[in-house]
């Protein structure tokens, strides 16, 4: 440890770092962020920086009002969209308590524990999203709405375009920030854009992806026009997911893959499906948490929006894909509901939870769902037992509050507070005449 | 005959226990053997277990007479065989299987290998084998030199001084068993099928193996896991890349441990354990040496460290081996100190005290209290504390560290030797125990037969009585000398008297205060010091005891306070007799005073103003609630001798008050007490008061009226806390004769006497009269009659529910009753219509919304919060209401007596009722406990992370545990709230 604080005062020192920003994330899933002079890191990994947990979201009303960001050094890295003018780093933190007991309201510590829990079961959570988001001309908007920066569709190569060096740029700066790129192409609506990241264990993903959606908006920037995670920006266009594909590696060995079964899905494999199946309704309000994030879930196309899972379906909730059949350390399952919005370290905390239920207790897999789901009626569907995911923030909070899987996966605190924040964000859309109604009713009635 | 009869008692001083069956025995051996067996019988004395050495070389005879005649050729063969064969069913059982390895050890000469000898000889073992010969021949040779070390050992006759070096041998014969299997698997991979890379690239992969633990530090038992972890490098890149040298180096690795652990004829050998790797079981099997040390720069968290310390090159490739060792050397112990530096003392003392099973407690040498644990735990603390600065105790063996401690002057010479031979003590023991069976156990067996072959092998004794006091005895020891080790120089520092030729500096003795959690220790080396300075008897008891309460204040939440607030009550009582007494109790006294004054401010300054109730904490009786019929006596008494003087009396009263509330306070904080009690002792003190102050008073001589004092709310419901207000209403008769309006005169008159006279800066007496009719509206007094009417004609339904925990506790006797009968019609109404249960559930609802103090937490309000004490409370009641006119059972005050009367009848399913039963406990407890903590009351669940630990504490969380009480309240309420919401709105 001191080792690795040495390398960073070093660093420091030998690059004239000028700014050291402590990152962390809030309950809502914002990175919060701290800046602090080279002078006081020392002093920072020693005995934490002190702030006032009331204003961030998430961490008010408590003790936590006295709080202490204590960096990682093992997470500093320079940030590369700072250039060599005023070097700037970055270092992730764990929020602790005046004595060092970890803070219950730190997002990144409830996908600690979640992680340790699995862990006793001698499972280790291994995750891998692909992150769609849109490009802007601006965040500004007219009465034509948000305007997307080209009209590219899936797959398309558009030469010159403002994509291709957007994505170049940031893939290398992801790159300089330790932070592998799988795959990345253009997604169906115009402006739209997928990056992969690579395999990780869940806690790396979830700080990877906090550091992704950082360098995603510096670069777009950088490059004059406007990246934005919201889950569903245009009402005529599909919305932006976080597909998240997961498995579970006992020790060495892949759990979710056994050569003998169908798909050559192991049984821990169909257990936990069946557990994010049974718990994904009283999820929702997390995996999908805006008002906005029901707009994807319920705008069609190829969003997954009843409780069912398939074999290389598209309309199924979770997807087991195609792999090949001698790898079978890649065996993996897809969760397609989560969105880009979400908080990570809460809503991989939940998947990985409502999985281990179903392993513990043993959940019996429901017969896979083989056609697209969104043709078959709605008596099909019910004979077929697809329920429906919640269908606005509302109901997904009614079902959040019953749940005690939720309840002791994030705590009470965050629990609470998730409440409370979202059904005030529900209140203040329910209180507003959208443009939906101006239009539909003004002049008719 | 009496040749016989001698033959008996010779063979019972011998240590036969069989003794009717041996002559047959004998016999049987046949013409040739017996005499000889008959010859040498005598020797059977050195068998730990005659019987069976006995029986094994019988056995010897029938199957294999050659060896036989090899083991018994000379005495000193006889005697290793017998003393083998004597203790250890398992060595019995492998020369069962390998008659010519017996002879073979018993003709060795009785030294210990050497490391060199046993490298080689284990090598010569496999050497030129393969697959599974090579396997068996590994593992007969690794139990063949067992037994001969076990020969040596069992052999000793200082077996204490011998128990090291048996240790040291243990794990060279460890590490040359790698060594050997390393050889093997690297020629079985080079001829196995699968193996897809070059003979040259074999052999340009160079792998060593590291011991940690018990065998780095060359401290091995008999039969234990052994802790490795594995390094390899290319020797020749050229030859072979580092990516593929690490892959074949992985092969090596795990066949090297399943030669040694995995299933084969000859039986397994022991664990190899590989998971102190980095990263432990999820990390790569073998690394390269660039790569542990990035790792430990980067990642590795500090009882890593510590694990380092004890790391050695055993096995494989000797140059990489010591490069490892090179390289490491600067992190260990660098971490091992710093910003965690309390919470990993913590971690290490709950790592001692995170036992066992309680069964076992008593009979287990490593874990047991008193066991092998405690001494590495006083070893290592020490080591923790003192070697951040100073290099030259950072050794990596218990008894090295032991010796250089008191080279350095941190232990006292005589401390540490007598430390190093309880430990040595313990660690024959469980050598003993283990090579019995050669299984991996540390528990004496609890046969008493056992116990004395055990005992005789240990050559410390004879019997298992022998046994018995050897361990019971150096478990004392051992836990004496922790506080003579850690705590005594504490004192001697602040006296600066050299004490077994050391003297710590005051630093030194800082550093051993904070570490065990004092916050200010340079405060408390000054209470220490005035606490055990000076000649008289009460300084050289407090001298005497101050090690070991140090430790008992360590373990409470606030030793800075508990120890100045010890030194307060000292300076008061000075010499008094009886306190010294309590202190010297055997019965714990001192450690309860130490453990209620660590951990509550509010029995801190009640004891400080009563010290004399000090002389309770070592007698159970003295601290059982005393009834309220003998308090009221008590109180009454007293009225009746100061009745001349009103406030004198009072005075007296509430000094009653004071000291029974103290005992309650003590015996809730040692755990004699459950809230059950606790809430009738305090209805008790309450009531005793009420009445005596109501006689002093006298209404019907000075005022004309009977006077009746009602208790309402948690004191009607004998469930009060420490917190918790004296809710009461006044009713008042005039006797015949009086005029209603003197006598309303009189009546507001009592009310006022009674409020003044009861008033207590030191312990508020708060008589709360808010629940009384038309609450702060009403009248604060009101008549028989115009309670009658009252109720009769305004009454609300929620007034009904208040009357719920209405009862009588002092006053005029004929008053009371004739209220009581007034009531009972109101509050057990024979129904109630759909109109007063909407009624009450809007009032619920509204209170909920209105009487939350503006900022407060719903999720958070001890009282008016969700799932806490008003949503029970007022669930209860409504079921009350509703059913308790046809429910005698339901006519309770108290709220956990509905409780039960509503599952018993049906009324209430049994998991709702627990819900709501645990939410409104924990809230009680709560409020309560924050009291005791910090003398004060709270509404909310603190937001002060020290008061909630303080608080987690008294309630029995163990240490550094706020956060997860405070999600354990969340909880337990937000449960509670689901089942309220269910059954009172019906939703």
């Amino acid at each position: 440890m001191d080792k690795q604080q040495d390398f960073v005062l070093r660093t420091i020192e030998e690059r004239g770092v000028k700014f050291v920003r402590l990152w962390f994330t809030d309950v809502l899933g914002s990175l919060k962020s701290v800046a602090v002079s080279p002078a006081e890191v020392e002093g920072a990994f020693s005995e934490g920086i002190g702030f006032d947990g009331s204003t961030i979201e998430g961490f008010t009303r408590s003790y936590e009002s006295d709080m202490l960001a204590v960096p990682d050094p093992t997470t500093f890295q320079l940030l590369p969209w700072r250039g060599d003018v005023d070097p700037t780093a970055r270092m992730f933190c764990d929020i602790a308590m005046p004595d060092g007991e970890p803070a219950a309201s730190d997002p990144r510590y409830v996908l600690k524990r979640t992680l340790a829990m699995a862990a006793d079961s001698g499972f280790s959570f291994y995750t891998h999203p692909e992150i769609e988001f849109y490009l802007l001309k601006s965040s500004k908007f007219g009465s034509e709405g948000p305007q997307p920066v080209d009209s590219a569709g899936y797959f398309d190569n558009v030469p010159g375009g403002t994509a291709n060096d957007f994505r170049r740029r940031s893939v290398t700066m992801l790159e300089q920030l330790g932070i592998s790129t799988e795959f990345s192409h253009h997604e169906v609506g115009p402006g739209q854009n997928e990056i992969d990241l690579r395999y990780a264990d869940a806690l790396s993903t979830a700080d990877n992806i906090m550091t992704f959606r950082t360098v995603v908006k510096e670069v777009a920037i950088e490059q004059g026009v406007y990246a934005t995670f919201m889950p569903k920006p245009f009402t005529q266009y599909p919305g932006s997911g976080m597909h998240t594909h997961m498995s579970l590696f006992e020790g060495e060995s892949n759990a979710f893959f056994d050569p003998a079964e169908p798909y050559q899905l192991s049984k821990t494999a169909r257990h936990f499906v069946a557990g994010l199946l049974r718990h994904a309704p009283e999820i929702t309000a997390v995996t999908n948490q805006f008002v906005n994030s029901y707009k994807r879930l319920w705008g069609g196309d190829e969003a997954p929006s009843f409780v069912c899972w398939g074999h290389n379906n598209r309309s199924a909730l979770v997807r087991v894909p195609l792999y090949k059949p001698d790898k079978g350390q890649s065996a993996r399952i897809e969760y397609r509901a989560i969105d880009s919005a979400a908080n990570p370290y809460l809503a991989y905390s939940l998947l990985l939870a409502a999985g281990l239920k179903g392993i513990q207790e043993e959940y019996a897999l429901p017969p896979e769902a083989e056609n697209n789901v969104w043709d078959l009626s709605y008596a099909e569907r019910r004979a077929l037992g697809y329920d429906p995911l919640p269908s606005s923030l509302d109901q997904a909070l009614s079902l959040l509050e019953k749940s005690e899987l939720v309840a002791e996966t994030l705590g009470e605190r965050v629990f609470n507070y998730v409440l409370a924040n979202k059904r005030q964000e529900w209140h203040d859309y329910r209180s507003r005449v959208t443009d939906f109604e101006l239009e539909r009713y003004l002049e008719s009635l | 005959m009496s040749s016989r009869e001698n033959t008996r008692s010779a063979l019972a001083r011998l240590g036969f226990s069989d003794l009717a069956a041996l002559p047959g025995r004998l016999a049987l051996l046949g013409d040739i053997w017996e005499p000889r067996f008959e010859g040498f019988l005598p020797e059977f004395a050195l068998a730990a277990d005659p019987d069976q050495a006995f029986q094994a070389l019988s056995d010897l005879a029938r199957a294999d007479p050659g060896a036989l005649e090899r083991v018994i050729r000379t005495e000193a063969s006889r005697a290793v065989a017998i003393r083998l064969l004597g203790l250890s069913t398992g060595f019995v059982d492998f020369f069962g299987r390998y008659p010519d390895l017996l002879a073979e050890v018993c003709e060795l000469p009785l030294v210990y290998p050497s490391a060199d000898a046993l490298y080689q000889g284990m090598r010569e073992a496999v050497d030129g084998l393969a697959g599974d010969e090579a396997i068996v021949a590994l593992r007969v040779r690794y139990r063949t030199y067992l037994a001969a070390i076990a020969a040596v050992d069992l052999s000793s006759d200082t077996p204490i001084q011998s128990q090291q070096f048996a240790s040291r041998c243990l794990a060279d014969l460890a590490g040359a068993t790698l060594d050997a299997s390393l050889t093997i698997a690297r020629a079985d991979l080079a001829v196995s099928s699968q193996f897809r890379a070059t003979l040259a690239q074999l052999d340009a992969t160079s792998l060593a193996i590291i011991g940690m633990g018990k065998t780095g530090a060359r401290e091995l038992n008999y039969v234990s896991d052994v802790d490795v972890i594995f390094v390899a490098e290319s020797a020749d890149p050229d030859v072979v890349a580092t990516d593929q040298a690490i892959a074949i180096a992985t092969r090596l690795a795990s066949m090297t441990m399943r030669n040694i652990d995995g299933i084969a004829i000859e039986p397994p050998l022991w664990e190899v354990d590989a998971n102190l790797r980095p990263e432990g079981r999820k990390g790569a099997l073998v690394r390269t040496l660039a790569s542990h040390v990035a790792y430990y720069e980067r990642w590795a968290k500090g009882w890593e460290f510590q694990a380092l310390l004890k790391a050695r090159a055993i096995a494989g490739d000797r140059q990489l081996g010591a490069s490892y060792i090179r390289a490491i050397e600067p992190f260990v112990w660098s971490a091992a100190a710093g910003q965690d530096f309390v919470a990993s003392v913590r971690k290490m003392r709950e790592r001692v005290t995170d036992r066992i099973p309680s069964d076992d407690a008593d009979s287990h040498v490593k874990l047991g209290a008193g066991g092998i644990r405690d001494v590495e735990f006083t070893v290592q603390l020490l080591q923790l504390v003192h070697g951040q600065h100073d290099d030259r105790i950072h050794q990596a063996s218990t008894l090295d560290a032991i010796r250089a401690l008191a080279d350095f002057g941190y232990v006292g010479r005589a401390d540490a030797a007598e430390f190093s031979e309880c430990y040595q003590i313990l660690r024959v023991i469980e050598h003993r125990v283990q090579l019995r069976h050669l299984r991996r156990t540390h528990l004496i067996p609890a046969d008493p037969d056992e116990r004395r072959i055990v005992a005789r092998a240990t050559r410390l004794g004879t019997s298992s009585e022998d046994l018995d006091d050897l361990w019971t005895s150096t478990r004392a020891r051992v836990r004496k000398l922790h506080e003579r080790i850690f705590y005594r120089p504490l004192l001697d520092a602040v006296a600066r008297l050299p004490r077994d030729g050391i003297v710590l500096s005051t630093e030194q003795a800082a550093a051993r205060l904070s570490a065990i959690g004092f916050r200010n220790p340079s405060g408390a080396l000054d209470h220490i010091a005035a606490l055990t300075s000076g000649v008289s008897r009460k300084a050289e008891i407090q001298r005497l005891l101050m090690p070991v309460m140090l430790q008992w204040f360590a373990a409470g939440t606030d030793p800075d306070y508990g120890l100045l607030a010890f030194r307060r009550i000292s300076e008061n009582l000075g010499d008094t007799h009886w306190f010294l007494r309590t202190l010297r109790d055997a019965s714990g006294a001192a450690e309860r005073l130490t453990k209620v004054l660590s951990s509550s401010r509010f029995v801190g300054d009640l004891l400080d103003r009563n010290p004399e109730s000090t002389a309770w904490f070592g007698d159970d009786a003295e601290l059982a609630p005393r009834p309220e019929a003998e308090l009221t006596a008590e109180t009454l008494a007293i009225v009746h001798r100061h009745g001349g003087s009103p406030r004198e009396a009072a005075k007296r009263v509430l000094a009653v008050r004071r000291r029974e509330t103290l005992r309650l306070a003590i015996a809730t904080i040692l755990g004699l007490l459950d809230d059950a009690a606790l809430g009738l002792g305090l209805a008790a003190v309450s009531t005793a008061v009420l009445r005596a102050m109501v006689v002093l008073i006298s209404p019907e001589e000075r005022f004309g009226i009977e006077f009746g004092v009602i208790a309402m709310g948690r004191y009607g419901g004998e469930e009060l806390g420490f917190s918790s207000d004296i809710d009461v209403i006044y009713v008042f008769r005039p006797l015949a004769g009086t005029d209603p309006e003197a006598g309303q005169r009189g009546a507001r008159a009592v009310s006022t006497e009674l409020t003044e006279l009861t008033s207590d800066f030191q312990l508020p007496f708060d008589i709360d009269l808010g629940l009384r009719p038309e609450g702060k509206n009403g009248a604060p007094v009101r008549t028989i009659d115009a309670y009658a009417a009252y109720y009769q004609r305004w009454s609300a339904i929620w007034e009904a529910q208040a009357l719920l925990r209405a009862k009588p506790v002092a006053g005029s006797a004929a008053l009371l009753s004739d209220f009581v009968a007034l009531i009972d019609s109101v509050r057990y109404p024979s129904s109630l219509d759909e109109q007063s249960t909407r009624e009450i559930r809007r009032i619920k609802a509204r209170v909920e919304s209105e009487r939350l103090p503006r900022g407060a937490d719903r999720r958070r309000h001890l009282k008016l919060g969700l799932g806490s004490l008003s949503d029970v409370e007022w669930l209860v009641q409504l079921r009350q209401l509703q059913h308790a006119s046809e429910t005698p059972t339901l006519q309770t005050t108290s709220t956990l007596g509905a409780l039960d009367a509503l599952v018993q009848n049906g009324l209430m399913p049994t998991e709702s009722a627990e819900t709501l039963r645990a939410a409104w406990r924990m809230s009680s407890r709560i409020r309560s406990a924050s009291t005791l903590y910090r003398g004060s009351s709270v509404d909310e669940l603190p937001t002060d992370f020290r008061t909630l630990e303080g608080i987690a504490r008294l309630l029995g969380y163990p240490p550094g545990n706020a956060v997860s009480f405070e999600n354990d309240y969340l909880r337990v309420t937000r449960r509670a709230r689901v089942v309220f919401e269910r059954e009172f709105y019906g939703q």
